[in-house]
């Protein structure tokens, strides 16, 4: 039961940047690798402000803002300087551990004693082991509907044709430049939110946090794409969060079977191997 | 309308596979124009409409659009008034999106996107008016996902999306030559209806003589990227499929030896 409580949190809020990693692969098509450094940015700049007694909720505003830009520059690198998509995506994640390292000024920030946005949500008298779930699922669920309703919305029907057809996309007076840079920086700013939760939630921010982002936030949106489809929008926003879910839960079903916590990264890598080559083993039978 | 002064583009220049695909080409469309355009295989008729459309940029020459440059106009920007519809049925669509989206998306071409929602009941049933025109039966699938739609269906769609605000200039890239002959037929049909209805200003490539023949009321042969052929009005509506092959030959000064042009049409 404990066990299902802590899936839910970690999968709500790790969900979140799954939703991002679904705005790159899923509606843009674009295979982005920002993703490791945008998470650990997020963290770094929110983790760095609450720990010098900013205000957390401006702490996560501005971490959602640095990842934005990151998402942006990814996304200059491959339209303006012609770089393809995943090396474009590449060389913003390799500058940003520099840069993660500097915003922190060491390897890692830990926010024990700091004012966390959980403090605040504590102090409006939410219990105090209902706090991360209240929360997670409010910021979960809130990031959920608006992004349906933005893809929904006539420059959201943009970004999906640019995804799906360039090419009609252009022949409809749609500037794809643009809405690859817009779609990636929501994407990075989403991802970098939920970095910025993450350390709140973890107590420590550190320089390695967003080794293997992306393997993971791609598991949760295979996983939730096999259980529930992708007939519609809303519906695979939702299976990106429950598939995030999932795949908390099996780590911490690993966990407890006895695997230590450094195999988990090879562990994930297995998982989404399978997820994604059974469809082909299925027909091959 | 459209005028093409000294148009010239060449790929690979400089190298060894320099292809001088258009070489100055002069053309003047008038407005309500429909020209259909003739001719073989690498004669330079879908590069001549790429650049129109601003896919590539020219070497040499000038594009005037109501006389206004548009030479060095992104292609995005000229698809504003640029309506096209190409060879491949899977180009002009998006697969995973539904019908009414793809219909929504043409609707927003030649205004400024917004944070609006890009559906509401009023847009459906005027996408649901203009599909039951074409009787293909698409107006009860409005939300139904592109990608499970035939070949000539999405065609049908895509000359709907070109069409759907009305365009300065429609440009066909032998949009039925994808088809079976009798889905050919309702599709040329159809553009033949839009295109009159509206009074679109149009350029069409086919490789049917008997359908460039038939449909517009101008017609135009190009070969190794230069307008052999240029035929109007009267001239035009009295011609046959075999004084055209003499003029070409005449023309081009070569023997008419095109397998892939279709003397008649095939059904």
């Amino acid at each position: 039961m404990f066990g299902l409580i802590t899936a839910l949190e970690q999968g709500l809020v790790f969900g979140i940047m799954a939703l991002g990693v679904y705005i790159t692969f899923k509606v843009l098509d674009f295979p982005d690798l920002t993703v490791d450094g945008s998470f650990p940015l997020g963290a770094a700049v929110a983790s760095i402000m609450i720990f010098n007694g900013g205000n957390p909720f401006l702490a996560l505003f501005l971490a959602a803002a640095a990842g934005m830009a990151a998402g942006c520059i990814t996304g200059l690198l491959n339209t303006r300087g012609k770089i393809t998509g995943l090396l474009s995506g590449i060389l913003t994640m390799t500058a940003l551990y520099s840069i993660n390292l500097r915003i922190m000024g060491r390897a890692n920030v830990t926010l024990l004693n700091a004012r966390t946005i959980f403090t605040y949500i504590e102090e409006w008298g939410v219990p105090h082991r209902w706090v991360f779930l209240a929360l997670f699922i409010i910021t979960a669920f809130l990031i959920k509907v608006l992004l349906d309703c933005f893809l929904k919305t006539q420059i959201g029907f943009a970004l999906r044709a640019t995804g799906d057809n360039p090419e009609m996309a252009r022949a409809n007076g749609i500037n794809t430049d643009t809405m690859k840079i817009l779609g990636l920086s929501l994407s990075n700013g989403l991802i970098a939110l939920s970095g910025a939760l993450v350390a709140q939630y973890q107590g420590f921010a550190d320089i390695g946090m967003g080794i293997g982002t992306i393997v993971a936030g791609l598991a949760s949106v295979i996983i939730g794409e096999m259980m529930l489809g992708e007939r519609s929008i809303c519906m695979a926003t939702f299976a990106t969060l429950m598939g995030s879910f999932i795949y908390r839960l099996s780590i911490g079903i690993a966990l407890r079977l006895g695997f230590a916590a450094t195999d988990l990264k090879l562990l994930t890598t297995v998982l989404v191997i399978i997820a994604l080559s059974t469809p082909k083993i299925r027909n091959l039978l | 309308m459209l005028e093409l002064k000294g148009v010239t583009k060449i790929f690979n220049a400089g190298t060894v596979n320099e292809n001088v695909v258009l070489r100055d080409i002069n053309l003047k469309v008038d407005e309500g124009d429909f020209i259909s355009i003739i001719g073989s295989n690498g004669a330079g008729k879908s590069t001549l409409l790429n650049v129109i459309a601003g896919v590539y940029p020219v070497d040499k020459g000038t594009i005037l659009l109501d006389g206004r440059d548009i030479t060095r106009v992104p292609e995005h920007e000229r698809a504003r008034f640029i309506g096209r519809v190409f060879q491949d049925p899977m180009k002009g669509t998006a697969p995973s999106m539904t019908i009414e989206e793809n219909l929504a998306i043409a609707y927003c071409r030649s205004s400024r996107r917004t944070l609006q929602w890009g559906l509401n009941n009023k847009l459906r049933e005027e996408f649901r008016q203009k599909l039951a025109e074409t009787g293909l039966g698409l107006e009860n699938r409005l939300n139904y996902k592109v990608k499970l739609l035939s070949g000539g269906q999405r065609q049908a769609l895509t000359l709907i999306i070109a069409t759907m605000v009305k365009p300065k200039l429609l440009l066909l890239d032998e949009h039925t030559a994808a088809l079976d002959p009798s889905t050919a037929r309702l599709i040329n049909n159809l553009t033949e209806k839009i295109v009159l209805q509206k009074g679109i200003t149009t350029l069409m490539i086919t490789h049917n003589m008997e359908h460039a023949i038939k449909m517009g009321n101008r017609l135009i042969m190009m070969d190794k990227g230069q307008i052999v052929l240029d035929i109007k009005g009267s001239d035009k509506s009295s011609l046959t499929v075999n004084e055209l092959v003499g003029m070409f030959e005449q023309a081009a000064q070569r023997k008419f030896d095109e397998d892939r042009i279709m003397l008649r049409a095939s059904s």
